[in-house]
């Protein structure tokens, strides 16, 4: 019987441990399986008479579905991160430089006249889900399926559900907006504070994609990581999620809500936000989807890296127009 | 890819992220003063502001005279994007402009001082200069 320790990366959260402890406990000739968070180790005893390192392969092969390994020296990944952060920052930034280029050219800014019938709110969402309106919902959309994609490999039920949460809130409240008619006012600075809460998420989700800090992860708040834990298991979470993104701040969104509004029945609210957020699919679901491929293929750690650093750079200029918009501090810029 | 190269790639853009936010502080005073004459008007001693929205405000910065009755005409043409989520701080102001048309917006007798307007999302903005 010999007692070894391994380095152990992937464990982001409580449950880790006992997941890895009952999965390497079944392996046969292993036993006494202990995982150290803390330390990100984990000691076992086995009687199998392996070497240490063959053995960190095999039992890397029974959890590597779910995004642990073992190794026998912890540095060699580190050195790795460290090599592909100076390619994430370009790749995030080049794609960053492209957001607000296509902002400021003024391509977006295309008007439309007219009645709005269910053509023009379609385009206006496709117009929408490339707009600046994407620094936040989107923004929002790939960090949380990066995220989750890191953790869990299910991820196709938790997008799908987020975006029929979508389309669902659209079309209902749409719905409502249009059938309540000009009894309610849009209340823009909910809107606006939803919107500060939305990017320090995503700077939060960023810097831990991103791995700034190699050997203290960002650790995410514990009520945060609950939040998170409940999205990826539950499947209520990513509906509700995708519910509130009707409130998100986002001005297409904002004018469209007015519009059904003051469309005056129902049927024709529901049709606008619906048609809307349908317009605003296609980006939304290459995104998420698009990340989950990325994720599960061989170039993860680079598309998580530069994931990190876009969504950063989104979250900080959503959360600096956000102070801007509640008038707590100047605008900084105008694009 | 050679480190030193995406080091340099990476100054590099954010090089450039700095311009595309900051760039047109430096030329918009000379736009905004040839604008401003023209969308700035007294008519029977009440003056007229009038700003344009759409994919943003235009004119950015505009001058007006203090202490006089004035009101402020917000132009919209198709406007869908956040331009038409109109919100002015000072005078407790938020509304949704309808998507073509033009809003007028009583601003009473404004004092010597600056007043701004934002789009809800924050990231649009105009200031009129009342002097």
């Amino acid at each position: 019987m010999k007692t070894y320790t391994f380095h152990v990366s992937g464990t982001h959260c409580p449950s880790c441990k006992i997941f890895i402890e009952d999965a390497l406990n079944e392996q046969a000739g292993i036993m006494q399986t202990i995982v150290d968070l803390k330390n990100e180790t984990v000691s076992l005893e086995t009687s199998l008479d392996e070497s240490q390192h063959k053995l960190a392969e095999m039992l890397t092969e029974k959890i590597k579905h779910n995004g642990y390994s073992l190794s026998v020296e912890k540095n060699t990944k580190e050195k790795n991160d460290q090599g592909i952060i100076w390619q994430a920052l370009p790749v995030g930034l080049g794609f960053l430089v492209l957001f607000f280029l296509l902002q400021k050219s003024g391509i977006l800014n295309l008007g439309i006249g007219g009645q709005i019938t269910p053509v023009t709110s379609f385009v206006i969402g496709l117009i929408a889900s490339v707009s600046s309106c994407l620094a936040i919902v989107g923004g929002l959309v790939l960090s949380l399926s990066a995220k989750i994609s890191q953790d869990n490999t299910s991820d196709t039920k938790t997008f799908t559900l987020f975006h029929a949460g979508r389309l669902i809130s659209f079309a209902l409240l749409g719905g409502v907006l249009g059938a309540v008619g000009n009894v309610i006012g849009i209340n823009f600075t909910l809107a606006t504070i939803l919107g500060l809460f939305a990017s320090l998420v995503m700077i939060l989700l960023g810097l831990n994609l991103v791995g700034v800090f190699v050997k203290s992860k960002v650790a995410l708040p514990a009520r945060l990581f609950n939040f998170f834990r409940r999205i990826e298991h539950k499947t209520l979470t990513p509906l509700v999620l995708g519910f509130a993104t009707f409130f998100l701040p986002c001005g297409f969104t904002q004018s469209m809500q007015f519009s059904a509004l003051s469309s005056g029945s129902f049927v024709s609210g529901l049709i606008i936000m619906l048609v809307f957020a349908l317009g605003t699919l296609p980006m939304l679901v290459l995104l998420s989807f698009g990340s989950a491929s990325f994720a599960h293929g061989k170039h993860a750690p680079l598309f998580f890296k530069s994931a990190g650093v876009v969504v950063i750079g989104l979250g900080l200029f959503a959360l600096l127009a956000g102070l801007a918009g509640l008038g707590i501090i100047n605008p900084l810029f105008s694009i | 890819m050679n480190r030193i190269a995406s080091i340099v790639i990476t100054i590099a853009l954010a090089i450039s992220i700095g311009i595309v936010f900051f760039g047109q502080s430096n030329n918009s005073p000379d736009s905004a003063g040839t604008q401003s004459a023209k969308n700035v008007e007294i008519r029977d001693g009440i003056q007229y502001v009038t700003i344009n929205a759409r994919g943003g405000y235009s004119p950015k910065i505009s001058t007006a005279q203090a202490n006089i009755p004035t009101k402020l005409i917000v132009k919209t043409n198709g406007t869908y994007d956040c331009s038409a989520a109109l919100i002015i701080r000072s005078i407790g102001y938020q509304k949704v402009l309808s998507q073509t048309g033009e809003e007028v917006i009583d601003l009473g007798t404004p004092q010597a001082g600056a007043l701004q307007g934002l789009c809800s999302m924050g990231m649009y903005n105009f200031n009129i200069n009342f002097d």
